[in-house]
């Protein structure tokens, strides 16, 4: 086992001033008494955490969901989420790591094994004996949303299929799809290079492998190196070429700029090279707004769109640019949410013990979808998790922003997730 | 492009950024994590000390005039500051979260902290009004078993001291919450319920004796205050009062929730997370601001910047372990001495205050940061306001609110009339 290491955090743990600000913006600990907050598991209990301690003070860092809202308030910039991730790699490098968790962190073998039969994947998992056989075997929450397989294939294929009509050009922009655009919604794959090609850009879709951010979720930090590696090394090239690695699932872009390279001491050239070309795709599309680049051919789209913004996505620190952007089209009236988290926080959600803290947690932004619902056909939402939690909360369709920017420029069908 | 980027979620970044927005400029909120709001008492306080004496000052507006001209109040004037706690007051009235003081007689109330010394103030939040010692019908201060940082005998202990009459007691803690350790913000929450008021209102009518007044640690509702204050007064049937707590403070979140949402309504964005790292300027005209992200800087553009960072214990400035401290957005000098032995008199409760409080950026009489004393401006388009400012010592003078809500409000009236003209 790779021992893990603290260098990164050690400096900002001194920068806490207990001011107890996380703790009371903490949603998971606002819930729950198995999670006291992040003050007392982050910056306290890091000064009981030595190297080679033989047993570790930690049960609780496990009820952290990562969604990184102590980070976000903290005044003084202390890495909480990050010294709570590595205090969970820790005691799963000390104690091992229960089954589930090892198939919820590679959920890409996981969808990849489902994507060769998808109606019969789906048949199989999506049944009430296989729920509940899940929840008391593996542990996986029966009421938890798990998606569905694709049947119409996935992105990939259809990508392969339709080489011949894509677009060719000068400019050309790497894509980065991520496991669930890969195998449970290749639409949101085909709105984005509808969106980027209707802008002018050739989109190249290299192979790719998992960012490896359900494993770092879930303390196998070994695995999610050697994950980020295989990135590293099939896509840097890309990035010291210049073409910038765009990508629709938020958590993913995250991943491979900051979290694997933060939470894994990845300080080589190459993650560094690859952290400086992705973009989160309206990142991408605000940039080029700024730069009077952006299309703005767009249709009226008579739409009341209730956006959350996930945690992922307010990680990057970019702002929120899905509303900038989607702002620009006449007709769409955001509404936006304040509620701090879905709740599902990734693979959080789906363990059997949590799901009631997740469903929790997500009540703020049920309520605020309940209280913006009039006339509301869908929710708009970066990252997939999150929208299937959302609908999960609410059953109101949730839709990524990048397929309500393609509805805009004609390219899209809303309702059917198809292109037209 | 936007008109105004506001540098700083506290008190003085809000209040300069609802000014704005509301004389109809466009405006943005950035800042490192949440404000410092958080940890105040949710009080105003003006001007409760003039350094080196020793006695509370009456009229706090009237005393400005005894202040160095230097001082933040002298270059905005007192009239400004009456008229923007005037304004601050119909803000948090519209907001459901009215402020009172006794501003007839614009005298100082004397508030009990959280150990029972007595704060000067000028405006607090109606739950906390019937704590001021001018009135005379003696306290009972109740606390809760398990509710960390406030103690009611320490309380009542010191009141008495101080010449009040006070007594305490103590309830259980399952009258707050059915979980085994919250917070006060979490206990707040939880009492937004109607019915656990009915349950601690129920509780609270066995422990008061005819005449008391009665003093309860700051947790009576969070988004719903005001009513469960009310319904909580009512079923008790005694004068009812707050007492703040140690952060995190329940009445300096709400204050917070009342500023930060009149701004969300207006469309403002409060971006947090965002430190800002770099900046850029054509000749003396800023042009943007950048902030630090996952992958790369984020350039927030527009025609004027207000800077209200905080001082130290905000974090506007930085000071390096070689001894060298410094604004952190445009590395504007400081009045506070670079050398660290000068930055502490000997005594911790020395009555001049410590110089390293006092020090900040200089400004000029319509609050635009200097490149050094009887310069120019630094920037054409740059204000600044709170406790990033130089020649106040708010914790000294008990003048922080004050400050920030009148400096925020100045500073966004002057980058107005600039934008304007």
């Amino acid at each position: 086992m790779f021992p893990i290491s603290w260098e990164s955090v050690d400096h900002s743990l001194d920068e806490c001033i207990k001011c107890n600000i996380c703790t009371t913006y903490c949603p998971v600990s606002a819930v729950t008494d198995l999670f006291p907050g992040p003050k007392y598991v982050g910056p306290q209990a890091q000064r009981f955490r030595e190297a080679g301690q033989p047993v570790s003070p930690d049960i609780s860092v496990d009820y952290c969901s990562g969604c990184r809202v102590c980070n976000d308030v903290c005044p003084t910039g202390v890495k909480i989420a990050e010294i709570n991730a590595r205090a969970r790699a820790q005691i799963v490098a000390q104690k091992g790591l229960p089954l589930r968790n090892r198939m919820l962190g590679r959920n890409d073998l996981v969808a990849g094994l489902g994507s060769i039969a998808p109606n019969l994947a789906n048949l199989a998992l999506h049944n009430g004996f296989s729920r509940f056989m899940a929840e008391k075997v593996v542990g996986i929450a029966r009421g938890a949303p798990l998606p569905r397989w694709n049947p119409s294939g996935t992105f990939g294929a259809w990508m392969r299929r339709t080489r011949s009509r894509r677009l060719k050009s000068q400019e050309k922009v790497v894509f980065f799809h991520g496991c669930a655009t890969m195998h449970y919604e290749p639409f949101v794959g085909k709105a984005a290079v509808a969106v980027l090609e209707h802008n002018g850009f050739e989109v190249i879709v290299p192979p790719q492998n998992c960012c490896g951010l359900p494993l770092l979720s879930n303390g196998e930090f070994d695995a999610a190196r050697s994950y980020h590696r295989g990135n590293v090394a099939r896509l840097a090239g890309f990035a010291r070429a210049g073409f910038p690695i765009v990508g629709t699932s938020t958590s993913c872009t995250l991943t491979l700029k900051e979290e694997a390279p933060e939470l894994l001491d990845m300080v080589d050239k190459g993650s560094q090279t690859l952290r400086a070309g992705v973009w989160d795709i309206f990142e991408f599309l605000r940039d080029l707004a700024d730069r009077g680049r952006l299309r703005t051919d767009f249709q009226r789209l008579e739409l009341r769109l209730p956006y959350h913004a996930p945690c992922q996505q307010r990680a990057h620190r970019v702002g929120k640019p899905a509303i900038d952007i989607l702002s620009l089209v006449p007709g769409i009236q955001i509404d936006e949410s304040h509620a701090r988290c879905c709740g599902i926080a990734g693979t959080y959600g789906y363990k059997a013990e949590k799901y009631a803290i997740a469903m929790a947690v997500g009540e703020e932004l049920f309520r605020f979808v309940r209280e913006h619902s009039e006339g509301v056909q869908f929710t708009a939402c970066d990252s997939e998790t999150c929208r299937w939690q959302l609908e999960h909360g609410t059953a109101v369709p949730s839709r990524h922003p990048i397929e309500v920017l393609a509805a805009a420029y004609g390219l899209y069908d809303l309702e059917s997730r198809k292109l037209t | 492009m936007l008109d105004l980027l506001v540098i700083g979620a506290g008190l003085a970044g809000l209040s300069a950024a609802i000014s704005a927005v509301e004389a109809g400029l466009t405006v943005k909120v950035v800042s490192m994590g949440l404000g410092t709001t958080h940890w105040s008492a949710g009080t105003i306080d003006v001007f409760g000390f003039i350094p080196g004496a020793t006695d509370t000052i009456g009229d706090p507006i009237e005393s400005i005039a005894q202040l160095d001209p230097s001082h933040p109040y002298r270059l905005v004037g007192p009239e400004m500051v009456e008229a923007a706690l005037h304004t601050f007051q119909r803000w948090v009235a519209d907001a459901g979260l009215p402020y009172v003081g006794a501003e007839e007689a614009r005298r100082n109330l004397r508030m009990p902290s959280p150990v029972g010394a007595l704060r000067p103030t000028l405006l607090t939040p109606t739950a906390q009004y019937m704590g001021d010692a001018a009135f005379s019908a003696p306290m009972l201060i109740v606390g809760f078993h398990g509710l960390r940082d406030f103690y009611p005998q320490l309380i009542a202990e010191n009141l008495c001291k101080q010449g009040l009459e006070a007594r305490a007691e103590f309830l259980p803690w399952e009258l707050l919450s059915d979980l085994v350790d919250r917070n006060t913000i979490q206990i707040a929450t939880g009492l937004d319920d109607p019915a656990r008021i009915r349950r601690l209102a129920d509780a609270l009518r066995g422990l008061i004796r005819p005449g008391e007044r009665l003093g309860l640690p700051a947790v009576i509702g969070l988004e719903r205050h005001c009513g469960a204050f009310a319904e909580l007064e009512s079923a008790v049937g005694t004068t009812l009062f707050e007492v703040p707590t140690l952060p995190p403070s329940v009445p300096g979140t709400r204050l917070y929730h009342a500023l930060r949402n009149r701004l969300q309504k207006a469309g403002v964005r409060i971006e947090t997370n965002m430190r800002a790292t770099d900046f850029d300027a054509s000749g003396n005209r800023i042009d943007w601001v950048s902030t630090e992200g996952s992958a790369r800087p984020l350039k927030h553009r527009a025609r004027a910047f207000v800077l209200a960072t905080g001082g130290i214990l905000g974090g506007g400035f930085q000071s390096e372990p070689g001894g060298r401290i410094s604004e952190i957005v445009f590395d504007l000098p400081l009045t506070v001495a670079q050398d660290r032995t000068q930055w502490f008199h000997p005594e911790f409760f020395d009555p001049r205050g410590q110089p390293v409080f006092r020090g900040g950026v200089a400004v000029d009489a319509r609050l635009q940061p200097l490149i050094s004393v009887g310069a120019s401006p630094a920037y054409e388009n740059l204000w600044a306001a709170g406790s990033v400012l130089a020649g106040a010592d708010p914790i000294l003078e008990r003048s922080l609110e004050g400050i920030a809500v009148s400096t925020g409000i100045a500073a966004a009236h002057r980058a107005g009339s600039w934008l304007a003209g």
